[in-house]
């Protein structure tokens, strides 16, 4: 393959962990200072999608996983280290509190810039994962797509890279899509991707050693930066650089526990609780 | 003066998608609250029997931007011909509304990043409403507002509903989940409206992504939403050949269909029209039977308004059985043959009590 050396970044991001129960009140909200922590499910497959789209470029292709979030958030960078990512870089700021997507975006946008200054030319590819658990919006992508004027591919199921253009495999309503797109691109990926493979043997080494080095050291690999390093104005950071807002919430439902399940018996007795205990069948049983 | 309420219309083949339809019904509600016209925004081509198909729906407006480029949706030439119309008014749109479908997900983040303006996802209750802004840093966003689009959203793996406003900067932005609003009553025929044919000036970046083919699967006559009883199946199935045992189970019920995972129609185990989900069809029957079905995000807002769910998966901790009303752990292969069973001796039972009496 006589592909250029490809810049790759990929979004992740560190997301309350559903799946434990800690952390989740009764009434199905979750307590953010409690929970677990974890990486986005959805980024796992934007990281896999990135690893995969390094082997397309040439020798000197690397992968750059970036974050916005709390201190506690370098946790997912030490992790996508350990899958192979070359690189990292975490925006971490006070000021960027309470950001809602077009926030978030501008300021993951100044920290792809700054990355891009860094490195001496932009990228090539960002990928996405398709949304996050938390904020759920599919936005954040597609938004910093449009500040950067990348060329933009949502919902991807496969790709591949040749001359400048990326090809690719994505979902549109009712079907699916083949297009192809000119590098610099943005590309969210689609959870019906690869699943994350293993951390890799190198990678579970090299995060050992990094983190028993000196802080010089380690910022080699896990930089972290605030809003000034990447000169993103305050104002359109956090709150105030957020167009929306949560005026009110309610409950609606509770997820979870209130599934009768039958489980642990013969199958005949199994079925037989559900047959019995829901008279609503035998309404639509054909006589 | 508030501006307009403006959905932006989604095509496919130049035929108006559904959800179009269900917005202009509820946007023409929000319009009557603020006093102000509902408008379409139609893209595509050849779009002329779509114009007439949102003026029925109620369009009092309609801007057009019909050319051969924007026959299918791409998201360069679809964002260009909304930011150049819209960038151009002194006074943009109250509200701008599209589809929460994977083209609205895709347009609707490009445009309010241009308009540096707020984006509600995935809404499924919308109003017009006050707000008072009384605390925070930032002393020029303080103030009341009598008129902000409410846009409400489950939130939190949708234990929650959250309002989310944002009455600083028109349009008010929103992308709607199909299927929650019902389609408007359709006028007979299309009264006379305005319809502004807007320029659509593209520049050579906006040919950066070509397709290369769309595979779409056709409709047929399968209308799975009006069923009582739906028996899904999905990857736990194995292969197309346990369809066979899902129709063995829907046999036993009147007005019955099959419904599918889009894994298992993709892998074509079965036909399109019967996928369940976000890109699927959306369906409310009285018992919703899933087999072998894991429960993924996108399968879930398509079935969890059903009456009842009962799921069937070998997998105790399937994400299915967080929102089931019945979860039976077990393997369908066994499970589905002794459900046939014990309903076919239940109903023989039955008969026999009828002849009795
Ligand atoms: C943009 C987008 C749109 C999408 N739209 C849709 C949509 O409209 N509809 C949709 O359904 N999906 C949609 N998806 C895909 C969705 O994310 C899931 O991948 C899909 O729903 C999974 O299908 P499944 O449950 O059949 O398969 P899997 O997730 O593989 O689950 C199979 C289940 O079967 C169980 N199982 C295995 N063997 C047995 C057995 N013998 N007996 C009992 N249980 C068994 C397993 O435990 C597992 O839980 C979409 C994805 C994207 C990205
Ligand atoms: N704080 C963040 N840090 C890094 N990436 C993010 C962040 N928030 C969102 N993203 C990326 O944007 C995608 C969509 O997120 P969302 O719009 O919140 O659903 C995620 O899957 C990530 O790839």
């Amino acid at each position: 393959m006589n592909n250029k050396d490809l810049d790759i970044y990929v979004l992740i991001k560190q997301v309350p962990d559903t799946r434990s129960k800690a952390g989740v009140n009764p009434d199905g909200t979750i307590d953010r200072a409690k929970a677990g922590k974890m990486l986005n499910p959805f980024d796992a497959y934007a990281l896999q999608a990135a690893l995969n789209a390094k082997k397309m470029g040439g020798p000197n292709s690397k992968v750059t996983a970036v974050t916005m979030g709390p201190p506690p958030a370098i946790d997912i960078l030490y992790q996508a280290l350990e899958h192979g990512a070359d690189n990292t870089l975490m925006l971490s700021d006070r000021r960027l509190a309470a950001s809602d997507t077009l926030a978030t975006s501008y300021a993951l946008c100044q920290t792809l810039e700054y990355a891009f200054k860094q490195n001496g030319r932009p990228g090539d590819l960002i990928f996405c994962g398709l949304q996050t658990t938390d904020g759920d919006t599919a936005q954040v992508g597609p938004e910093i797509s449009e500040r950067l004027d990348f060329t933009q591919i949502t919902y991807c199921e496969d790709f591949s890279i040749s001359d400048n253009e990326v090809h690719a495999k994505k979902i549109i309503e009712g079907g699916t899509q083949l297009v192809k797109a000119q590098l610099p691109s943005l590309i969210t990926i689609a959870n019906s991707y690869q699943k994350l493979k293993f951390k890799t043997l190198r990678g579970a080494q090299f995060v050992q050693d990094i983190k028993r080095s000196s802080k010089e050291e380690q910022a080699k690999f896990v930089e972290i930066i605030d809003l000034d390093a990447c000169h993103a104005e305050e104002l359109r950071c956090g709150l105030a650089g957020s167009p929306t807002i949560v005026s009110k919430t309610w409950k609606i439902g509770v997820v979870g526990g209130n599934c009768k399940m039958h489980q642990g018996k013969s199958v005949p007795d199994l079925v037989g609780e559900v047959v019995q205990g829901l008279p609503i069948l035998e309404e639509f049983v054909k006589i | 003066m508030a501006g307009e309420v403006m959905v932006v219309a989604e095509q496919v083949g130049s035929k108006v998608a559904p959800v179009t339809l269900e917005l202009l019904g509820e946007g023409k509600k929000l319009a009557l609250k603020l006093g102000q016209h509902l408008t379409c925004f139609v893209i595509g081509h050849n779009m002329q029997d779509a114009v007439q198909e949102v003026i029925k729906a109620g369009a009092q407006k309609v801007y057009l931007a019909d050319h051969q480029e924007l026959a299918e949706y791409k998201t360069l030439h679809y964002r260009r011909v909304i930011v150049d119309e819209l960038g151009k008014w002194t006074t943009p749109p109250h509200t701008l509304l599209m589809g929460s479908t994977t083209t609205g997900r895709d347009l609707a983040p490009r445009v309010a990043a241009f308009f540096e303006t707020g984006l509600t996802a995935d809404t499924i209750e919308l109003d017009i409403g006050p707000y008072e802004h009384t605390s925070g840093t930032d002393e020029t966003k303080l103030g009341y507002f009598p008129e902000c689009l409410y846009a409400s959203r489950p939130s939190f793996g949708e234990s929650l509903k959250a309002r989310i406003l944002g009455p600083w900067k028109d349009p008010q932005m929103a992308t709607i989940r199909p299927g929650v609003f019902p389609k408007p009553e359709m006028l007979d025929s299309a009264p006379e409206v305005e319809v502004v044919n807007v320029a659509c000036n593209f520049q050579g970046s906006d040919y950066r992504v070509e397709i290369k083919e769309t595979i779409r699967e056709l409709e047929t006559k399968v209308d799975i939403t009006a069923a009582d009883v739906i028996v899904a199946g999905g990857y736990g199935l194995g292969s197309g050949e346990g369809i066979d045992l899902l129709k063995q189970l829907a046999d036993c019920f009147e007005n019955s269909v099959i419904g599918a995972s889009r894994k298992i129609v993709d892998l074509s185990w079965i036909d399109y029209p019967h996928q369940v989900g976000q890109t699927g069809k959306t369906v409310r029957p009285k018992i919703y039977i899933a087999c072998g079905i894991s429960g993924a995000l996108q399968h879930r807002v398509g079935m969890q308004k059903s009456d009842h769910i009962i799921a069937i998966n070998k997998d105790p901790d399937a994400p299915i059985f967080s929102f089931a009303d019945h979860g039976i752990v077990g393997d369908l292969y066994q499970v589905i043959p002794e459900m046939i069973n014990q309903i076919k001796s239940k109903r023989n039972s039955e008969n026999k009590e009828l002849k009795n009496a």
